[in-house]
C-alpha cells in the first residue's frame, strides 16, 4: 500500500562527548544536506528522545559518563527503532562487535574516512523511513482492526481462516445473510479487496505486535 | 497533821487500814463471838434457871402439899385427941404407922397443954421420951400455936444427934380448950431427902438452910455442881426463914461453861497468831518475791514465762536488752516467731517434747528487732499442770561465734596440718621428736610412730650426711639454727634420697614457754631443678642478647637509671652503661622523650606493653643510622621501665638511598614502558582534532561545490579547524617532550655494576619464585657503552620474563643465568637463559610486536621497547631457544672505554 509519508523530516541524531567531533560532523553532515542534531552526552539525548524520531543516531562509544553502549541500551526501552551507528576509536572491536549483536546497525571507527560516514548515514536512514513507513502501517491495520466490532472480528478470523460463509454461519449460530452483512464491513473497515489482502494485513499486524 | 499527804504517805495509810483490818475484823468478831456465846450461855442459865425455879416451885409445892397432908393427919389426929377417940395405941399404930409411909416424919408426939410429952412415936425413938418437957425453942411454938389455934412450925434447931429438926404443933384444941398439940417433927433431912421426887434430886443438890443460910440438910450427890444454877426458896410451910435451896446438878457434857469462851477466845488467838505469821510469811513472801523481781528484771539472761504453745506470757527486761524488742511486744507473741526460719522445725519438736512434761534445753539463732539473728542457749522447763514454761535464754552470740571461728580456725589449721605439703616436725627441748604431720611421714617415708620419741641421729638422715646433720640438729637446739633453714638431703625409708630445706623455729605453748623447737621440711628437689633450669635459662637468654647485634637496654622510667644493657649496646655506648643515667650514656643517639606517644611515666602496669617510640636516627658520633624502638614494659621487679632496641640500620639506609636514586632515574626509565601506552593514547588523541579537521573540511568542501554557502559560515568552520590543528599540534609536542626527558643518556659503564644493580632488584621476585640467578660474567669484561639505567631496565625486563617463564618449571631447574662476552664484532653481548617454557619458534619474531604478549594481563609492551632501546645503541636483541628447555634472549651493546 503506498502509504503517506509523514511530514517528519528525517534527522541525524550525533551523541559525542568531543565538542569538536560533534561541531565539525554536524558541520559536515549538513553540508550533505542532512538535517543534523546534536548531544553532548547520553543523558542529554535521552532527555530529548521520543519515541517517533525518524532518523539515525551516531553514537561514540568512549563517553565519560554514560558510554555509547549503555545509552544503546536505554534506547530500546525508549526508541527501538532508531538505526544506531557506533563511532569507535582504536581498539573498540570487541566492544562494537557485541554492540552489533545488540541490534546497532553499523559502526565505523575513527577516524572516519567522510564518504564512508555519509553511506552509512544514508542506509540508516534509508532503513529507518523503512521500518517508519512499516510502523505507520502497522499502526494503521491495528486502528482498522481496532474499529472492528466484536463480531466482525470473529467473522474476519474465520473468514481468514479460510472457512465458506455457511461454515462460519454455523459456527456463530447466525444466518448466513447475516455473515455476508458482517463479511462485507470487514472487508470495508480493512480496506483490503481479498481475502488474500486481509490475511496479509492480519499476519502484519500480529507480526509488528509479537515486535 | 500535815496539810496535805503524799500519795504514797496515804497509801501507806490506807495500807496500814488494809494490814490492820483482819485483826480488826478478827477483834470484832471475836468479841461478838464471845458475846454471843455469853449471851446464849446466859440465856441457857436463865433457862435452866427457869426450870429451876418451875422446878423447885413445884418441889416446894410437893412439899407443902406433902407437908400439909402431913399437917392435915395430925390435924385429925389432934382433932381426934381433942374429942377424946384417940388413945395412946392407935395414936402409936396411927403415928408410925404414917411415919413409916412418911419417912420425913421423924416422930410424932402428943404434948399436953403444959408440955409435956405424954404420947410420942414410933414406938423406939428416943428422941422424944414422954414425960419430958418441950425444952429450947420448944416451947415457943407450942405457945404459939396454941395462941394461934393453928398449926405453927418452929424454926429449925439441931436435935440430937446433930440433926436438923424441924416440928410441927398442932394444937389440940377442943372448943376453947387447949389440950396441948401434936407434934410432928420433921427431919430436915427427912424432908430433902422423901418429899422431893428421884429426878429432882437427881437434878439438883437440894438443900436446906436456914435464915442465915447455913446449910441444915442436903442430898448432894456425887455430881458437880453448876453453881451458876442455884435457886432458893422459902419453905412454908415450915417456914420461919427456911429455904429450900437447889443447884442445878451439871447436866449433860462435861464440857465447862467456858470452853466455848476459851475456844473462842483460843481460837482468836489462833487466828491472829496465824494471821500474823500469815503476813509475816506474805512480807517474806513479797520480800522474796521483790528480790525475785529484782532478779527476774536485772538478770543479764533473758527469763520469761510462756504458754506450752510457745505464747510469751511475761518477760524480762533483758529481752530488750538483747533482743531489742520491749516487753509489750513480746507478750502474746509465740516464740517461733523469732526463731530464725531453719530452725523453727526442731523448735517445735522441742515444744512438743514440753507439752509431755519433757525439759528442753536447745541452741536457737532467734531474730532482734533490728533483724540480726543472734544465738541463744534456752533451757527450757515445762509445768504442764500450770500449762506454762518456765525458759531461760542465754546470748551464746559471741560465744557461737567465738566457737564458729575457733572451730574454722581448727580445721583450717588441721587441714593446713594434714594437707601441708610441707612436712612438720616438733621436736622437744632434749631434740626428740614430739610431732610429725603426716606430710612429713609421707616425705621421708617413716610413719608418726616410728619418728615419735626418736632422739637423734634420725632414721631419715643419710648416712653420710651424719656429721652435717649433727652439727644442724645441735646448733638448732642451742637456739642457733640459720634463719634461712638448712638445706639437707633426706634419706627415705626405701633408701631414695632428696634434697630438702628445712627451717626452724621456736615452738612455744600457751603460757609462753619454750618447749621445744618445730621445723619445717620442704623438699627442693624440684626448685632445685627449676632454679637450675631457670639458670641455665637466663644464661642462654643473656648469651642470646649478648650475642644479638641489636642493642638492648632497659631503664627506669623513673630515675632514667640503665637497669640492664646487653653486649651490642655496651659496643655502642659504652662499656660502664649499667647503673648510670640513660640520657647521657646514649647521648649520641637517642630519641628525644618529648617524641614518645607517651609519656612512661604516667603509664601503670596495666597499661604496658605499650610502643613509646618507633624511628631511625642517626648516631651523631659514629654516624651510623639505628632504627630505635621504645616500649614501656613491665620489669622482672614489677616495675615499669623502658625498653629500647637499637637495630643498626646504616647499610639498609645506604641501600635504601641508592636504591631511592635508582628509583628516581628507573621512574624516568619507566616513561619508556608507558610510551607505548602513551602512544595509543596519542593515538587516539589525534585522533579527534584530525577527523573534526577532516570534518570541517569536507563540509566545507560540499557547500562550496554546492554552491550552497555563506562567507561566514565558510569562514568559521575553517577556524575551528585550525583550532584543531593546534590542538593536534599540542599533542605531538607534548609527546615529544615527554621522549627527550627520556633521551638516552650513555656513558661508560662496567657490566658488571648493572649486572648486579639488576639482581638487586629482581632478587626478591627470585626469590620468592624460588629462582635461583647465576651470573657468568668474567672480570676482565671491557665495560660497555650505554644508557646505564636503560639497560638496566631492559635486562631487568628479561631477567623478569625469564622468572616468569619458570613458574611451570620443576623447582630444582628453575636457573636463571646472566652471561656476557665479548663479541667477534667488538660488541658486548649479554645474554640471558631461562628454563622456563621456551617460545614457539613461529613467534620469535611475533614477540617483538607491539602488543604482543602471551601473559594474559600483559599489554605487550616490554620486548619491543627493549629493542629499540637496544637499537638506538646500535645493537640487538633477538631471542633464541634454549637447548636445554627454556629461551635465551641476547642482546648486544656497543664497547665503552
Amino acid at each position: 500500500m503506498a502509504g503517506e509519508m509523514m511530514a517528519r523530516e528525517q534527522c541525524v541524531f550525533v551523541v559525542d562527548d568531543d565538542e569538536a567531533m560533534r561541531d565539525s560532523l554536524a558541520w559536515l553532515l549538513e553540508s550533505n544536506g542532512l538535517r543534523v542534531r546534536v548531544f553532548a552526552s547520553g543523558e542529554a539525548f535521552l532527555e530529548a528522545c521520543t519515541d517517533d524520531m525518524p532518523g539515525c543516531l551516531v553514537l561514540d562509544v568512549r563517553m565519560p559518563g554514560m558510554s555509547g553502549l549503555e545509552l544503546h541500551e536505554k534506547l530500546q526501552a525508549v526508541c527501538p527503532g532508531l538505526p544506531v551507528i557506533f563511532v569507535t576509536g582504536h581498539g573498540d572491536v570487541p566492544m562494537a562487535v557485541s554492540a552489533l549483536k545488540k541490534g546497532a546497525s553499523d559502526f565505523i571507527e575513527k577516524p572516519f574516512n567522510n564518504k564512508e560516514i555519509l553511506r552509512l548515514i544514508e542506509q540508516c536512514l534509508a532503513a529507518d523511513r523503512e521500518q517508519s513507513g512499516q510502523r505507520r502501517r502497522c499502526a494503521e491495520i491495528r486502528r482498522r482492526l481496532g474499529s472492528l466490532t466484536q463480531r466482525e472480528r470473529e467473522v474476519m478470523d474465520l473468514v481468514a481462516a479460510g472457512r465458506l460463509n455457511k461454515q462460519i454461519a454455523d459456527d456463530l449460530g447466525i444466518s448466513i445473510k447475516t455473515v455476508e452483512v458482517h463479511r462485507g464491513r470487514v472487508m470495508d473497515k480493512m480496506e483490503v479487496r481479498s481475502v488474500a489482502e486481509l490475511v496479509q494485513c492480519m499476519m502484519e499486524a500480529s507480526a509488528t505486535a509479537a515486535e | 497533821m500535815p496539810k496535805h499527804r503524799s500519795p504514797t504517805a496515804a497509801a501507806g495509810f490506807g495500807r496500814i487500814w488494809l494490814w490492820n483490818l483482819p485483826y480488826i475484823a478478827i477483834g470484832i468478831f471475836a468479841v461478838a463471838m464471845l458475846t454471843l456465846v455469853w449471851v446464849l450461855q446466859k440465856r441457857e442459865l436463865d433457862l435452866q434457871q427457869n426450870v429451876l425455879a418451875r422446878d423447885m416451885q413445884w418441889a416446894e409445892q410437893t412439899m407443902r402439899l406433902h407437908l400439909q397432908g402431913n399437917q392435915e393427919f395430925l390435924g385429925q389426929l389432934a382433932r381426934e385427941l381433942a374429942e377424946g377417940v384417940l388413945d395412946r395405941d392407935n395414936f402409936q399404930i396411927r403415928a408410925t404407922q404414917y411415919i413409916a409411909n412418911n419417912p420425913e416424919l421423924v416422930n410424932i408426939a402428943w404434948v399436953d397443954a403444959g408440955t409435956v410429952i405424954r404420947w410420942t412415936a414410933p414406938f423406939e425413938t428416943t428422941d422424944w421420951i414422954s414425960g419430958e418437957m418441950l425444952a429450947a425453942s420448944q416451947p415457943a411454938t407450942f405457945s404459939r400455936a396454941r395462941d394461934n389455934s393453928r398449926p405453927s412450925y418452929g424454926a429449925a434447931y439441931e436435935g440430937i444427934r446433930g440433926v436438923a429438926t424441924v416440928e410441927l404443933f398442932v394444937p389440940v384444941q377442943r372448943g376453947r380448950e387447949h389440950r396441948g398439940a401434936i407434934v410432928g417433927v420433921y427431919s430436915v433431912e427427912g424432908l430433902v431427902n422423901y418429899l422431893v421426887p428421884n429426878w429432882f434430886t437427881d437434878k439438883y443438890r437440894l438443900s436446906i438452910e436456914e435464915a442465915g443460910g447455913k446449910v441444915l440438910a442436903s442430898n448432894s450427890a456425887v455430881k458437880k455442881t453448876d453453881d451458876a444454877l442455884d435457886y432458893s426458896l422459902s419453905i412454908d410451910p415450915p417456914g420461919n426463914g427456911l429455904v429450900m435451896h437447889a443447884v442445878a446438878y451439871r447436866s449433860g457434857s462435861e464440857v465447862p461453861r467456858a470452853l466455848p469462851a476459851l475456844l473462842i477466845f483460843g481460837l482468836t488467838l489462833v487466828v491472829v497468831w496465824s494471821l500474823t505469821a500469815l503476813r509475816q510469811h506474805v512480807l517474806r513472801r513479797v520480800q522474796v518475791e521483790k528480790e525475785r523481781d529484782r532478779l527476774f528484771n536485772l538478770s543479764l539472761d533473758m527469763l520469761c514465762i510462756t504458754g506450752l504453745d510457745g505464747v510469751f506470757r511475761r518477760v524480762n527486761p533483758a529481752f530488750e536488752r538483747i533482743l531489742g524488742y520491749a516487753a509489750p511486744v513480746l507478750v502474746g507473741r509465740p516464740l517461733l516467731d523469732f526463731v530464725h526460719l531453719d530452725e523453727q522445725a526442731e523448735t517445735r519438736e522441742s515444744l512438743r517434747q514440753l507439752a509431755l512434761g519433757q525439759p528442753v534445753s536447745f541452741e536457737r539463732r532467734c531474730r532482734c528487732d533490728d533483724g540480726r539473728y543472734k544465738w541463744l542457749v534456752w533451757s527450757i522447763n515445762p509445768v504442764p499442770e500450770e500449762g506454762l514454761l518456765y525458759a531461760v535464754a542465754h546470748d551464746i552470740t559471741d560465744r557461737k561465734r567465738g566457737e564458729e571461728a575457733l572451730r574454722a580456725e581448727y580445721a583450717f589449721r588441721k587441714a593446713m596440718g594434714e594437707s601441708l605439703v610441707t612436712g612438720l616436725r616438733a621436736v622437744d627441748l632434749d631434740g626428740r621428736i614430739i610431732y610429725v604431720n603426716p606430710a612429713f611421714c609421707r616425705m621421708t617415708g617413716w610413719t608418726e610412730q616410728e619418728l615419735i620419741g626418736v632422739r637423734p641421729p634420725f632414721p631419715y638422715w643419710p648416712p653420710e650426711e651424719l656429721d652435717y646433720n649433727q652439727h644442724n640438729i645441735d646448733i638448732t637446739l642451742a637456739g642457733q639454727a640459720p634463719a634461712g633453714g638448712f638445706e639437707i638431703r633426706v634419706q627415705r625409708k626405701n633408701g631414695e634420697r632428696f634434697d630438702a630445706r628445712l627451717y626452724v623455729s621456736p615452738l612455744i605453748d600457751s603460757s609462753g614457754r619454750q618447749t621445744g623447737w618445730m621445723a619445717s621440711m620442704n623438699d627442693i628437689t624440684e626448685p632445685k631443678r627449676a632454679r637450675a633450669e631457670l639458670e641455665a635459662a637466663h644464661e642462654r637468654f643473656v648469651a642470646v642478647l649478648d650475642g644479638l647485634d641489636t642493642g638492648v637496654y632497659v631503664a627506669a622510667v623513673a630515675s632514667d637509671e640503665i637497669l640492664y644493657a646487653n653486649r651490642a649496646f655496651k659496643n655502642i655506648h659504652g662499656f660502664d652503661a649499667v647503673g648510670r643515667n640513660c640520657w647521657q650514656v646514649t647521648a649520641a643517639c637517642r630519641p628525644d622523650p618529648g617524641e614518645f606517644r607517651i609519656d612512661p611515666r604516667q603509664l601503670g602496669l596495666d597499661e604496658v606493653p605499650r610502643e613509646l617510640f618507633d624511628g631511625e636516627i642517626h648516631n651523631t658520633l659514629s654516624g651510623r643510622w639505628y632504627h630505635l624502638r621504645d616500649r614501656a614494659i613491665r620489669w622482672v621487679d614489677g616495675r615499669v621501665v623502658r625498653m629500647e632496641i637499637a637495630t643498626d640500620i646504616t647499610e639498609r639506609k645506604l641501600m635504601e638511598e641508592a636504591a631511592l636514586k635508582h628509583q628516581e632515574r628507573l621512574e624516568q626509565t619507566a616513561h619508556l614502558i608507558s610510551m607505548g601506552e602513551m602512544a595509543s593514547t596519542l593515538a587516539h588523541e589525534l585522533n579527534q582534532p584530525l577527523a573534526a579537521i577532516a570534518n570541517y573540511a569536507m563540509g566545507c568542501v560540499n557547500r562550496l561545490e554546492r554552491g550552497d554557502y555563506q562567507g561566514e559560515a565558510i569562514l568559521d568552520a575553517m577556524r575551528k579547524a585550525s583550532f584543531q590543528a593546534e590542538r593536534a599540534g599540542k599533542i605531538v609536542r607534548r609527546m615529544r617532550d615527554f621522549v627527550r626527558k627520556s633521551e638516552p643518556h650513555c656513558v661508560s659503564v662496567p657490566l658488571a655494576d648493572i649486572v648486579d644493580e639488576v639482581i638487586g632488584f629482581a632478587e626478591m621476585e627470585a626469590r620468592k619464585a624460588g629462582v635461583d640467578i647465576r651470573v657468568d660474567i668474567s672480570p676482565g669484561l671491557p665495560p660497555v657503552r650505554a644508557d646505564r639505567i636503560m639497560i638496566e631496565q631492559v635486562l631487568l625486563n628479561l631477567v623478569k620474563n625469564g622468572i616468569e617463564a619458570m613458574a611451570q618449571t620443576p623447582r630444582q631447574r628453575r636457573h636463571l643465568t646472566l652471561a656476557a662476552r665479548c663479541n667477534d664484532e667488538a660488541q658486548i653481548e649479554i645474554e640471558v637463559r631461562d628454563n622456563g617454557h621456551g617460545i614457539d619458534t613461529s613467534e620469535t619474531e611475533k614477540l617483538f610486536a607491539p602488543f604482543f604478549t602471551t601473559k594474559p594481563q600483559g599489554m605487550g609492551m616490554g620486548l619491543n621497547i627493549c629493542r629499540t632501546i637496544i637499537e638506538f645503541h646500535n645493537g640487538r636483541l633477538w631471542a633464541a631457544a634454549n637447548p636445554g628447555g627454556g629461551s635465551v634472549f641476547r642482546f648486544t651493546l656497543p664497547l665503552g672505554e
